[in-house]
């Protein structure tokens, strides 16, 4: 049993470092995938990935509307800003960046990884845009003189509008691919191609554009247009409660109007929304403060939850519609706290501000179930309400809650808790002394930090202050939480340096925050020092200071932290899950449990995972991936199952809980492995390859639905823990016996019919073919017929497991002889007699309780001398063939005395005092209930402690009935000989005898097998995986019986399923299974994403060194342009032109 | 407010570390506040992870400061707790009597306190919101701490008859945990019990003084040291009584097993 340390650390190996949603996919050395890197970067939806990229140049014209007004379409080819980067293309997205970036397969990791540097206050994506290939609507492609491919995109910018706007110039950016002819090709074919799907989403664009202020600022509605009419009728888009409620703060000291007045101004030169170009300027203002109309706006396209809204615009709608009405725990708790966010703003004291809260919170908490609601939520979409509509709002929260904050609101909240050993850690890095004084005065700083984080500063600061942060939060990402974290600590540090306890250390804090407007140095003689607020010099503190604290900072400190963060939260959940188990629990040991525990979810984590790497594989192959409509983060690119990371599975299915029992009990493990990984390379059956198979029985099924409450819903963890205590709990053997007989009785009405006593019997011999483990011994009696100390061991267990097949033979025959008849008419009649009856026979038993009474008594009705097993396989000669010799005249005999129950005609059934007699009757089968069965429960008591130990003890005791290979012989022959199927060629002391031993137990089963065949051909069905195995069987059977010596040799070939070689695949399994997986998945994202990309790659490296040449002389062959003719120095092949 | 009157008195004085902990809205941040400011609000907001307060209990020898924490009631908060109960020397676990699943959650609570807190942490049961029930207005009702040390409670003790038929009868009765079913439980976990109404003040006061007349004196020297006070706290909207609170200088703090977080 792997220890749940190790398999923490394995599981650690598969979670992505830059961001918990980034899926298990990524290459084996603990990178995030490419993919996620770039849709981190520039902030897009799940579903893109980067197609292509290239060099480019954009060139912006100057602002046209200080040139010339109007008529400036043309004049694009004046000097304008250029800027130098590269120009990456998606599905549906096109976006530059001054970023260096690339995400193309081959890419050094440093490369992708770029913008999480230090991004000097440009955010990750840098100066550029993101442009969503629906707002093209025209993209031509010039040739200049200077042999450079250029493109010229025209945007929608300002003309989805129903009335024109005055002075309005169309967007128009012109861009330089820099690359070989065939580069910027392939690159302009998938361009085309996403321009085509994009036309198909402008509707949408339209929709989401309109609910944004800035197209009403600009349409000239607003103030003072020349076009007054048309403005009276217009309304203003919703841009938040602040419009009926008016926005926090002192809007003149906030100069709002003139921050207005720029933004309007940007916007016109740069686009808006959508189609905005990012420059300098733009972060610029970002920094000052967002205008309280614009700031919902602007938060949408720098956290990209506009990108969101734009591929399902009408999501919130529809997720409020399609839940109307329901209940769920999280709204309860939602309506617990709707009066209780930002209570002091005006907006949530009435009904209007409550009602949007609660809308946006429920809706959410359906769209992101695993979440739900979270408290905390409450207080930071209140505030985002303030400044944006519910749908913004909504969107904004996806955003957050899957990207900008994984794991905050998550049901473990571990995302809260690796953030604040971050922050710790920073502040131990950046602020030693201050880290000295808090751990000696024992002051705990998550307990300060934590509500920072939580809730984004904004119930810590003055709200003004606190949508400061927030404002280059969204456009900068996480680590501005940690910068203005650490520059508070910094700015206060003096103070924090003589507070001896949390008292002092949070009252420090409070009244910081509280006077975040005074001025930072009052008694300064320079005015313009005087002026600075405390809050500035705090920003300046945080983005000079701590400029160094980058994303990537933060994301390798979370990486270090994340193993220790999860396991403490693990350990918190097992303990708190142990401790509620109920009273049933307590007949376990706590090891017991905590065995329990940790086997119950790590079955399911891997059974998870697996499920999730065959999920992927067949998404991939059905190539649907583009098609995913999802939100940022769908739940298959987190690692289900991870008990740290939040709601994981709780119930298993039969199939996880064959799994599980695998991992208990030895006779849960199949005896043969799937074929190898490396014969079949298709998903399933490599996934399964190399690891223990769990064996499918129908005993193993019966367990499962007698554990289960519900068999459909699956098994919990209380379901597995109750079960086992039943078993293990009470070292009862009249307990085990009822509970086995109560397995078994279908009706539950207290009587198992012939077909039960066939099953009991099977299972019986399923359960014990792998040995006792020594928990039961054969009598002392036919030990002291041994002697001689090596063999006498072998022999010795020799004699126990052929026993053992004895005693189920004359279980068989017991319980037929007294069984009592049924008769459907009068049941119950029949069943109190039947009662009385067995109870009768129960005592006369008792009376005479002794081992060699029982078996004349049964001698005595079977005319063969069978049932004394053990002294016929003690006999010194022929050991082997002996007993088998037995178990055939059992067989026989037992067909042959059973025969009259056997008749179909002639329904019978045992009670359980009929089967509690039966098995105390027999030795072997009572040390069978009272110690091998509950025993054979493996759990914290398992003989082999250490980890590996007990894995590799484990898999080398699983002796199969046919590792012997084919040979046949007695006993000591088989010994020497050389395994032939067995891989590996590990052959444990003693292994050949066992082998025989084997043998011999399958001929009991196949013994078992026919007396059932002839009774009954049904029943089969019911044993999926056994069939061809006693199909085979049976056939032989009937054929060889009296040849002996070929019927045995068959016995091995001809039952595939159970053949060799479940040895050696089983010892190395857990490892190899995850180097397995990992490999498949490395292997899966090569197939499923890089091809294009690795060949054009290819092709790229090649063309750079001998492109420029190749590019002039192709120019005038434009693909796909009609004739490109020089005009104006400018050739013009029109590329892609939507009007609509 | 029973410490009013010690503020000169020169009794020694020691800081006890205290966490509420129990389900969400059970009523936790308003028993501090009603503990520390006397006011009750209808809406308060919900605790992000936990809170800190701290108000004086002054007994006949000695006064107590104790340093509130205030922890999120929110399931999913349950695992920030540890940080906040690390060295706490009381713990007040807080039910609604209303609410059933509210007293399985806090017998949780008290299970885990009672394996992973500090040794000899004294453990209060809380069932709150006794307004609601109809013995809620008046005082002669439960609280019967189950070691009996508490003085200043009004103990009438006819509680553990009256809940069952009483939760039945009367319309109008939002009771749904008996006062004996919690009472047993409190007595067989060895916790002081008390149940209390927030918003009418009952018992509130009670509870913390019991909690301070049950501080063993041992731990209090070991624990939070007493001593000169160098700081004055004055945390935002705390009342001016409270922000003469005296620290304690904590030379004996270092005492403590270092933090492993």
């Amino acid at each position: 049993m792997i220890p749940w340390s190790s398999f923490v650390q394995k599981a650690q190996s598969l979670i992505d470092p830059a961001n918990f949603n980034i899926p298990a996919l990524s290459s084996p050395d603990h990178n995030p995938s490419k993919a996620s890197l770039f849709r981190q970067q520039f902030r897009l939806p799940d579903s893109q990935n980067p197609l292509q990229e290239i060099t480019a140049d954009l060139v912006l014209p100057l602002p046209s509307s200080s040139a010339n007004q109007g008529d400036g379409s043309r004049k694009v080819d004046r000097a304008g800003n250029t800027y130098t980067g590269r120009l990456h293309l998606s599905e549906r997205f096109i976006c530059f960046s001054t970023q260096p970036t690339s995400f193309i397969p081959s890419a050094t990791a440093s490369a992708s990884t770029a913008w999480t540097g230090q991004t000097h206050g440009t955010g990750p994506s840098g100066n550029g845009f993101v442009l969503p290939l629906s707002c093209i609507r025209r993209v031509e492609r010039l040739h200049s003189a200077s042999h450079v491919f250029s493109l010229a995109l025209t945007t929608w910018n300002g003309l989805l509008n129903k009335q024109q706007e005055p002075n309005l110039v169309p967007q128009r950016l012109i861009l330089q691919l820099v690359g070989s002819r065939q580069a910027c090709e392939r690159f302009c074919d998938t361009l085309k191609k996403g321009l085509r799907e994009g036309m198909k989403e402008v509707d949408n664009l339209r929709t989401v554009v309109t609910d944004c202020y800035s197209e009403y600022l600009l349409s000239g509605a607003k103030g003072k247009g020349q076009d007054g009419n048309e403005a009276d009728t217009r309304q203003p888009p919703d841009a938040g409660l602040g419009l009926i409620f008016r926005y926090p703060g002192d809007a003149r000291k906030l100069r709002d109007r003139s921050k207005m007045r720029l933004w309007g101004e940007y916007f016109r030169e740069n686009g808006r929304n959508a189609t905005l170009i990012r420059q300098p300027t733009f972060h610029k203002l970002i920094r000052v403060g967002l205008p309280n109309r614009l700031r919902g706006e602007i938060w949408e396209l720098t956290s990209g939850s506009l990108f969101l809204r734009l591929q399902s615009p009408m999501l919130y709608q529809q997720t409020l519609a399609k839940f109307d009405g329901q209940e769920s725990l999280a709204i309860d708790e939602i309506e617990k706290d709707l009066n209780r966010s930002l209570p002091e703003y005006p907006g949530f004291q009435s009904e209007e501000g409550i009602g949007r809260l609660r809308r946006v919170l429920t809706a959410y908490s359906w769209i992101d179930p695993e979440i739900g609601y979270c408290q905390a939520m409450n207080i930071v979409v209140a505030a985002l309400l303030i400044y944006m509509s519910e749908a913004q709002a909504f969107f904004l929260l996806s955003a957050l809650c899957d990207r900008l904050l994984p794991g905050y609101y998550s049901t473990t909240m571990y995302g809260t808790l690796l953030d604040q050993k971050v922050f710790e850690s920073l502040v131990e890095k950046t602020m030693p002394v201050l880290w000295d004084h808090l751990t000696k005065s024992d002051v705990q700083l998550s307990v300060v930090s934590l509500p920072w984080f939580l809730s984004l500063y904004i119930n810590s600061m003055p709200l003004v202050f606190a949508f400061r942060v927030l404002d280059v939060f969204f456009l900068e990402g996480p680590k501005v939480l940690f910068q203005v974290g650490l520059a508070i600590l910094r700015v206060n540090g003096e103070e924090l340096l003589e507070t001896q306890d949390d008292g002092t250390f949070i009252s420090v804090l409070k009244s910081y925050f509280s006077r975040l407007d005074e001025s930072a140095h009052p008694r300064s003689e320079n005015p313009k020092l005087r002026a600075i607020t405390r809050f500035q010099e705090l920003m300046v503190v945080a983005f000079k200071e701590f400029s160094g604290i980058t994303h990537s900072t933060v994301t390798e400190t979370r990486e270090k932290h994340k193993g220790a963060v999860l396991e403490n939260i693990e350990t918190f959940a097992k303990r708190t899950s142990i401790r509620n188990l109920g009273p049933e629990s307590k007949r376990l040991s706590v090891d017991d449990l905590g065995t329990i525990y940790d086997r119950f979810y790590e079955t399911l984590y891997q059974w998870e995972q697996r499920q999730r790497v065959i999920e992927e594989e067949t998404r991939r192959q059905e190539r649907k991936k583009s098609q995913r409509l999802s939100m940022l983060a769908p739940p298959a690119d987190t690692q289900v199952g991870r008990v740290g990371l939040g709601p994981s599975p709780t119930h298993m299915d039969y199939e996880a809980f064959r799994e599980f029992l695998a991992a208990t009990s030895k006779w849960a493990v199949a005896d043969s492995p799937g074929p190898s990984g490396k014969e079949s390379s298709s998903g399933k059956s490599a996934l399964w390859a190399n690891r223990r198979q769990p064996a499918d029985h129908e005993f193993m099924q019966r367990l499962y639905r007698k554990w289960a409450t519900n068999p459909e819903e699956g098994l919990n963890l209380q379901n597995v823990v109750n079960g086992l205590a039943r078993l293990k709990g009470s070292p009862d053997i009249m307990n085990n016996i009822n509970y086995f007989f109560n397995l078994y009785d279908d009706s539950g009405n207290g009587q198992v019919d012939r077909e039960g006593i066939l099953k009991i019997s099977e299972a019986l011999l399923f359960l014990s073919r792998r040995g006792f483990e020594g928990t039961i011994t054969a009598t002392p009696s036919v030990e002291n017929l041994n002697s001689t100390a090596d063999r006498d061991h072998a022999e010795n267990s020799l004699t126990t497991d052929e026993k053992f097949l004895g005693s189920v033979s004359a279980f068989i025959r017991r319980c037929f002889e007294y069984a009592d008849p049924s008769h459907p008419e009068n049941r119950k009649a029949d069943q109190q007699d039947a009662t009385a009856e067995a109870t009768e026979k129960l005592d006369s038993f008792a009376i005479g309780d002794d081992d060699e009474e029982e078996e004349d008594l049964i001698d005595v009705d079977d005319a063969k001398p069978v049932s004394s097993p053990a002294p016929d396989a003690t006999a010194q000669t022929a050991k082997s063939t002996t007993p088998e010799l037995d178990s055939h005249d059992h067989n026989r005999s037992t067909s042959e005395s059973a025969n009259p129950a056997l008749d179909p005609n002639n329904p019978l059934h045992i009670t359980l005092p009929t089967f509690r007699m039966v098995v105390l009757a027999d030795e072997l089968l009572e040390q069978f209930f009272e110690s091998y069965f509950p025993q054979s429960f493996h759990l914290s008591d398992h003989p082999h402690p250490a980890a590996l130990a007990a894995s590799s003890s484990m898999s080398s005791n699983l002796t199969t009935f046919s590792n012997l290979g084919s040979i046949r012989s007695s006993g000591l022959a088989a010994g020497s000989a050389p395994v032939a199927g067995a891989s590996g060629g590990i052959v444990p002391p003693g292994k050949g005898l066992r082998g025989v031993l084997d043998n011999i137990v399958s001929d009991g089963i196949r013994m078992a097998a026919e007396v059932k065949k002839r009774m009954d051909e049904a029943q089969r069905d019911l044993e999926r995986n056994a069939l061809s195995r006693e199909e085979d069987e049976d056939d032989e059977d009937d054929e060889d019986y009296p040849r002996r010596e070929t019927t045995a040799a068959a016995i091995p070939g001809g039952i595939p399923s159970w053949g060799a070689g479940a040895y050696g695949a089983d010892t190395e399994r857990r490892s190899v299974v995850r180097d397995a997986d990992r490999d498949l998945l490395e292997g899966a994202e090569v197939l499923g994403g890089g091809k294009e990309e690795r060949t054009s790659l290819l092709d790229g490296k090649d063309d750079a060194n001998h492109a420029p040449r190749k590019v002039s002389g192709s120019a005038a062959s434009a693909k796909d342009g009609g004739s490109p003719t020089a005009r104006d120095g400018e050739v013009i092949s029109k590329l892609v032109e939507f009007e609509s | 407010m029973s410490e009013s009157a010690s503020a000169n008195a020169p009794k020694p004085s020691s800081s006890v570390k205290l966490v509420l902990l129990g389900e969400a809205a059970v009523g936790k941040s308003s028993l501090v506040l009603r503990f520390v400011n006397n006011d009750f609000q209808e809406n308060k907001e919900p605790t992000i992870g936990a809170a800190f307060l701290t108000q004086k209990c002054s007994l006949p020898t000695r006064t107590i400061k104790f340093e509130i924490w205030d922890t999120a009631g929110q399931e999913r908060f349950a695992s920030l707790a540890p940080m906040y109960y690390r060295n706490a020397q009381a713990a007040l676990v807080v039910y609604d009597v209303t609410k059933p699943s509210s007293l399985t959650k806090a017998k949780h609570w008290v299970a885990e306190l009672q394996r992973q807190a500090s040794p000899g942490i004294v453990i209060a049961l809380v069932g709150n919101k006794l307004d609601l029930t109809n013995d809620g207005g008046d005082v002669s009702e439960a609280a019967g701490a189950a070691q009996g040390e508490s003085e200043s409670v009004q103990n009438g003790d006819e509680g553990a008859g009256e809940e069952d038929e009483v939760q039945d009868a009367v319309s109008g009765d939002a009771r749904k945990v008996s006062t004996r079913e919690a009472t047993g439980y409190a007595e067989e976990e060895g916790l002081l019990f008390f149940e209390t109404s927030a918003k009418t003040g009952t018992n509130v006061v009670d509870v913390f003084t019991a909690i301070a007349n049950a501080i063993p004196e041992s731990s209090l020297k070991t624990g939070r040291g007493t001593g000169a006070g160098t700081g004055q706290t004055s945390l935002g909207n705390r009342s001016a009584e409270d922000s003469r609170v005296n620290l304690g200088d904590r030379n004996a703090a270092t005492a403590k097993e270092g933090c492993a977080c």
